[in-house]
């Protein structure tokens, strides 16, 4: 989230879209309740009218996968309506910046493609310079090559008949829609937009969000109270593991993961090419080298590029679609699945299930005995004597019964202690993850080989007990000053030297001095506008409100009162308000660069257009992988710049013989792939069974009842659940087609009090052009009474 | 009595989310109770001696033909003039100084005279087995949490509730609460109601209402069955005279299908509350 979940009691408007917040996130619903008690209204965007869309004052139906076909038209409709904040719009976005001659766009492509590597040439979408490397700009806006030109070429073709006949939504509803939201436009009004996996697991699903940010850079929504674009968080530490490298593409705090190229040969050439020379990226030589220090302690000197070498590196894609595809191929040998369920979870689960199955050894860390951890089983539908995997179980301990902090979407990192002792041999992953540490460096302790060199270089120093020290750990996170000993107050005292140590820069700060851990704030007072300072501690800097110099003029002074957040104290000479500025505290409005919000970006200013994605600079309605019709906007029907999977591994359906438009999605009751809480009987008696929502025109047609069992197919496989008639779906009509679309949970396996079918039997096995984060929540099947 | 308070229920801040019915069941130590599938998010069609709360689930087209998607916690509503105290025989059920309406299970018999003429279907028997096999009845529902207040704390489901739904409260400033949350509603609910029905004297469960009762399957107006006000002001008084008052129940059973008139029950599921969601 650029803002925070308190955060949203402010707002004027919240647009909810790919995203059910009632179900999914009930907290936030707490600040939703709380904003419309103060006069704001609630959009609610979904292919199913939800328990969101029921507390929405304006419900608008959209057929999963036409989000920027939605957004393009809103962009569109505030541009041609002029309700766009003008001056933010001219001095904090990229709208004036002149694009070389090189950029076009023609028929669904950008320019700078290549069809034989689906790939496109960046270099073709760059900005005219001055001589010193800066932007040309046109701060009127009119030259026909400014960036806010030829955006509006871009959205031309989105007008609201074109739009609404893709997304199904109704047209009257889809004006109001856009005249509600584009209203926030208006200085002194704030909206948000809070979204989820419903907008992010697209083979579109970066460039969904890319819309989001336009139309809030358009509105002006980023960096104020009540705005921004926010991801809600589906799982309590996902913020938190993100940020400490979960993707396998990064190292800790975002820096990028070196690989196999001549680019990253060393520490030198790293930093040439990956160091943006303005903006506050320049500093990434400081967070990477500290990083190193990190890791590699005293090993690591300004002699040997600080262990940089030792970093592992790879010119392969290794993202969770890849992996599985590398293992269905016999290129893995061994895995660690630490609380993962891929054979409930995975995207075209059945063929997962089958790569796991040429694995040598799998080790799968858990509470319970999962669907993936027993996949080898008969109960799993297996032949175990023809499964080769050897595999590993080890109890893993709940969050209850272990110490840590989890950080919340709104970037929170909040400190839980043990409630109570882990049960029989359970072990926190912290502990399995030590030990495994401590004995790998045992058994490579007298060995010279390249592999022994990496793990014996590790400086591994939490303690002597079985459980490390975590006090160590946190302190590790936040980061030393080398030559004192002393704690680093924040991530601006790093150096690149190899004086200063952190294992993950964005959290510097977080324990600034001995005996003053931040995560464990718990003051819960409102320190103004809705914030809470001293209430855990929010990375970066403890800053709430990501960009809040953006709510603020040219001069300092707040767009508005109502909507403030921090300012230009100029007795003072310094930024104040309400939270930590999103700038140097001292650098005032007059200053060279005091007046550029994103000290982030190189060019301090919001990226309308951004040049560096792979699939365009500017987001383009494609269709699904599977879809119900061709694409309205070009002759392009799907993203060119995703990777296809070829073969068995994941076949495409014919929308004649798959013809309804289906999507997943979670209840309250169930998390994730069901394995903590489909053992609970509580929680098992609430949602009991698997079943598909089914508008009552549908099962009508195929004679279907409520309770009915049914049969949903794919491609990909078939799977049996309960029928639930619901007049909460309704047919679609789409580019004058009608067009049926259903939904189900994807919590299910055969496994627990609560079972029933898998759901991701049936989904493809595709990704998005940057994240290749799974195709979910779109595609084509049919269904039949069973 | 002490100061009178009432569970107030927003239904137009609820969400759905049902961590009422798990707060429930984890403070009263309820076990679960698995149904088969009900063709609806609905968990189960109504409380039960296990199940003390049940959120409802309602597909409503509303008088403007948009389409509602209604939520409703349901327990008992402790009525200020409860029929199932009236009718007990055993003098089982009885009014706490906190207004909550209460089984005192060393007491109860089991005769279901209470499940029988409870005006909202809320009072359910369990059955249990003895040491020698024998089969035995007790009757359970929602105490409001009543040894909760007494430590001067809220009722489990209250506490949880994370829209501020619900809240317990003194039951003036509730009910005025309620009245003045129906004003700010009544654009988009043009039905909304405050639900604190006279025939039962009050309860001590406060509605708003999105709709009218029966759209959520509740009667519009509950009454105290007569033959239980016969029964509790005047034929138990005699009975218990010429009895002595300990086997009241035996006499109840002698007389029940003479006085409990059942016809003229409205159940929170007459009205096809199973058919809706």
């Amino acid at each position: 989230m650029t803002n925070h979940w308190s955060d949203i009691q402010n707002t004027d408007v919240a647009l909810i879209m790919g995203g059910n917040p009632a179900e999914n996130h009930p907290i936030s619903f707490r600040w939703l309740t709380k904003a419309k008690e103060k006069g704001a209204k609630i959009i609610s965007v979904d292919p199913r009218f939800t328990r969101t869309s029921s507390k929405a004052d304006l419900y608008g139906q959209l057929r999963s996968g036409t989000d920027i076909a939605f957004l393009g038209g809103m962009i569109k409709y505030a541009l041609d309506n002029e309700l766009y904040h003008k001056d933010y719009v001219v001095n904090y976005t990229n709208a004036p910046f002149i694009l070389k001659k090189d950029y076009k766009f023609n028929d669904g492509l950008f320019s700078g493609y290549d069809e034989a590597t689906r790939s496109y040439d960046k270099t073709k979408w760059a900005f005219e310079t001055n001589e010193d490397g800066t932007p040309k700009e046109d701060k009127t806006l009119k030259n026909p090559r400014c960036v806010f030109q030829l955006m509006k070429k871009h959205y031309e073709r989105y007008d609201v008949d074109t739009v609404t006949s893709v997304t199904g939504t109704d047209k009257d509803m889809y004006l109001k829609i856009c005249e509600t939201f584009c209203s926030t436009g208006e200085v002194g009004k704030s909206g948000t937009i809070m979204y989820a996996m419903g907008t992010t697991q697209h083979t579109v699903g970066t460039q969904n969000v890319r819309g989001f940010a336009i139309i809030q850079l358009l509105l002006g929504n980023v960096g104020l109270p009540g705005g921004g674009v926010n991801a809600m968080r589906g799982e309590s530490n996902v913020q938190g593991s993100t940020d400490f490298a979960l993707l396998y593409h990064q190292l800790p705090g975002y820096i990028g993961a070196p690989t196999a190229s001549a680019k990253h040969a060393t520490l030198k050439d790293y930093n040439e090419n990956e160091t943006p020379a303005t903006g506050y990226w320049s500093n990434k030589p400081k967070f990477l080298v500290s990083t190193l220090k990190a890791f590699y302690g005293d090993n690591a000197k300004k002699s040997n590029d600080f262990l940089y070498d030792y970093l592992p590196k790879s010119s392969k894609n290794h993202s969770h679609i890849n992996l599985f595809n590398y293992m269905y191929n016999g290129e893995i040998e061994g895995t660690f699945l630490f609380g993962q369920n891929p054979v409930v979870g995975g995207p075209n689960a059945g063929k997962e299930k089958e790569a796991l199955g040429n694995l040598k050894w799998m080790v799968a860390v858990d509470l319970w005995e999962t669907e993936t951890s027993s996949f080898w089983q008969k109960e799993a539908g297996s032949d175990p004597s023809t499964i080769g995997t050897e595999v590993f179980l080890l109890p893993a301990c709940s969050s209850y019964e272990k110490e840590g902090s989890v950080t919340n979407s709104s970037r929170w990192m909040q400190y839980r202690w043990e409630a109570i002792y882990p049960k029989g041999e359970s072990k926190a992953d912290l502990e399995i993850l030590h030990k495994l540490a401590l004995e790998l460096k045992a058994l490579y302790k007298n060995e010279q080989t390249p592999a022994a060199k990496t793990i014996n270089a590790l400086d591994w120093n939490f303690g002597n007990g079985d459980h490390p020290d975590i006090d160590l750990v946190c302190k590790e996170i936040n980061g030393y000053d080398l030559k004192t000993g002393k704690l680093l107050p924040g991530f601006g005292a790093l150096m690149d030297d190899g004086s200063t140590s952190s294992g993950n820069w964005i959290y510097s700060g977080f324990y600034p001095e001995e005996g003053k851990n931040r995560a464990k704030n718990r003051d819960n007072k409102d320190t103004g506008g809705g914030n809470f300072l001293n209430w855990s501690f929010a990375w970066p800097a403890n800053r709430r409100i990501l960009y809040n110099r953006a709510s603020a003029d040219l001069n300092g002074k707040p767009w508005s009162d109502k909507k403030k957040v921090i300012w230009w104290d100029e007795t003072n000479k310094t930024w104040t308000g309400y939270d930590v500025p999103d700038f140097k505290p001292d650098k005032a409005p007059s200053d060279p660069g005091g007046d550029d919000p994103f000290i982030m970006n190189k060019d301090g200013v919001a990226q309308l257009f951004v040049p560096t994605l792979n699939d365009g600079p500017l987001p383009e309605h494609y269709e699904p992988f599977e879809s119900p019709v061709a694409n309205a906007f070009s002759s392009k029907e799907i993203n060119p710049a995703i990777q296809l999977f070829e073969g068995e591994f994941n076949l495409k359906g014919d929308n004649k013989e798959f013809p309804i438009v289906a999507t997943t999605y979670r209840v309250s009751e169930h998390w994730q792939s069901g394995t903590m809480t489909r053992n609970q009987e509580w929680l098992s008696e609430l949602v009991g069974y698997m079943y598909i929502e089914i508008s009552e025109e549908l099962a009508k047609e195929k004679g279907i009842k409520n309770k009915d069992k049914v049969i949903i197919s794919s491609a990909r496989g078939e799977i049996e659940a309960y029928a639930m008639v619901t007049k909460r779906f309704k047919p679609y009509t789409i580019r004058g087609q009608k067009v049926h679309h259903i939904g189900m949970p994807w919590h299910f396996g055969y496994k627990g009090y609560a079972t029933g079918g898998t759901a991701n039997r049936l989904t493809p096995h595709i990704g998005d052009a940057n994240t290749t984060i799974p195709e979910y929540k779109a595609f084509m099947c049919n269904v039949r009474r069973a | 009595m002490a100061t009178e308070y009432v569970k107030y229920v927003d239904v137009t801040k609820c969400d759905g989310c049902r961590a009422c019915m798990v707060a429930c069941k984890n403070w009263n130590d309820l076990p679960a109770e698995p149904q088969d599938f009900l063709g609806s998010m609905q968990s189960h069609n109504n409380v039960s001696a296990d199940t003390w709360n049940v959120l409802q689930f309602v597909e409503h087209e509303n008088s403007k033909g948009g389409l509602d998607y209604l939520f409703r916690h349901s327990s008992c509503y402790h009525c200020a003039d409860a029929a199932c105290e009236k009718v007990c025989p055993e003098n089982a059920i009885s009014y706490t100084e906190f207004g909550t309406v209460v089984i005192d299970q060393e007491q109860c018999v089991g005769c279901g005279y209470c499940v029988q003429n409870c005006p909202f279907d809320v009072v359910q028997l369990k059955t249990y087995k003895d040491k020698n096999g024998d089969e035995y009845r007790k009757a359970h529902k929602c105490t409001m949490c009543t040894d909760r207040i007494e430590e001067g704390l809220q009722p489990a489901c209250v506490t949880t509730c994370h829209t501020e739904a619900m809240e317990f409260g003194e039951k003036e400033a509730m009910i005025k609460k309620a009245e003045a949350r129906v004003k700010e509603i009544q654009d988009r609910y043009p039905n909304a109601m405050v639900y604190n029905p006279g025939g039962v004297g009050g309860t001590h469960t406060v509605y708003v209402l999105a709709e009218k009762p029966s759209v959520y399957g509740m009667p519009e107006n509950p009454k105290v069955p007569t033959s239980a006000v016969l029964w509790k002001d005047y034929a138990q008084p005699i009975g218990k005279a010429m009895v002595g008052g300990v086997t009241m129940a035996l006499v109840g059973a002698f007389v029940a299908n003479k006085f409990f008139d059942k016809s003229g029950k409205v159940g929170p599921h007459d009205d096809g509350g199973e058919d809706h969601e």
